[in-house]
């Protein structure tokens, strides 16, 4: 879902950098009242765990390929989208400065899909559907929905920039993208699980029923 | 640092190392979603103002093989973990909680 240099004119690239640098903003605002100690080797794991699962490509049909991304499981373990926005922003920024994944110009762009629309996303349906559907459908469906969510802005920000005019591609990547929120899904439920059964400590929601009983 | 936390990071790195290790041989080579529908696009290369030093996720030192994709994703993992390890710390909370 990486935008490269050269599909967005660059005054359309400096929103997108104007909207991220507010979000960045906000989040390092929130980082400053409730990140604590014991989050900060979480927060570099994770940042870390979402580098090298974006490597990870796996087959898709019609001869494409996809990988998890990641927003939502930020959002969800931190109980918080800025999280997302400042994990996001550090491996977006390394992905493209070192590897050329993702563009410079665009990075803007690619932090506002991957970090600030995935994690908002993920993280207030999860919190909206966890009650009514129970904690893994509400990951599966939270986790999908930011992803494909994020496509659909992908989408809007390639149609903006007069690339995507051909519907049959933007419904094409839309399909392509649906099938890569099933594999986030399946990834979230299956970490979030994990993470559960051995360091329950770590996630938020444990935290916040902690200090309500208390 | 607590004794479980360290052994958090050492497990999560281990993973991460495995996950890296296996990417060249067991990643699809497809092109993703984008890339895909993108093909037949016009875009304005001249706009590309930047180039990576390992383009493809490999180090032109160690050439195209795997090897160069696992050094190249070694390499950006440890940049990821260091740089997530001291932005927590500079940007995390110096009080204690507000009671309220």
């Amino acid at each position: 879902m990486h935008i490269p240099d050269g599909f967005i004119p660059l005054w359309q690239c400096g929103i997108y950098y104007v909207i991220t640098i507010l979000a960045l903003y906000f989040s390092l605002k929130w980082a400053k009242k409730n990140l604590d100690e014991k989050m900060v080797p979480l927060m570099a794991v994770l940042a870390a765990g979402i580098f090298a699962i974006m490597s990870l490509n796996v087959p898709f049909p019609m001869g494409s390929s996809g990988h998890m991304v990641g927003g939502a499981l930020v959002a969800i373990i931190f109980c918080a989208p800025e999280a997302a926005v400042i994990i996001f922003t550090l491996v977006l920024l390394v992905q493209a400065l070192l590897m050329g994944d993702g563009g410079v110009t665009t990075l803007g762009a690619n932090i506002l899909n991957m970090g600030i629309v995935t994690g908002l996303v993920g993280f207030y349906s999860f919190k909206t559907l966890r009650n009514p559907l129970g904690k893994i459908k509400s990951l599966f469906i939270a986790s999908w929905l930011s992803i494909f969510l994020a496509a659909v802005m992908v989408v809007l920000e390639l149609w903006f920039a007069g690339k995507f005019i051909n519907l049959q591609l933007a419904l094409l990547f839309l399909i392509l993208q649906a099938i890569s929120g099933i594999v986030e899904g399946i990834l979230t439920v299956i970490i979030i699980l994990a993470l559960e059964k051995t360091r329950p400590d770590l996630l938020v929601w444990n935290k916040m029923k902690k200090n309500n009983k208390s | 640092m607590k004794p479980k936390d360290k052994y958090f990071i050492i497990v999560g790195i281990i993973i991460c190392l495995i996950i890296v290790v296996m990417t060249p041989f067991i990643a699809s080579k497809n092109p993703d979603g984008l890339q895909k529908t993108t093909e037949q696009l016009n875009t304005n290369e001249e706009s590309v103002i930047y180039k990576a030093p390992f383009v493809d996720y490999k180090i032109p030192l160690f050439g195209n093989g795997p090897y160069s994709v696992i050094a190249a994703l070694i390499v950006g993992l440890l940049i990821v973990l260091g740089l997530g390890y001291l932005a927590a710390q500079i940007i995390k909370r110096k009080k204690p909680p507000e009671s309220s």
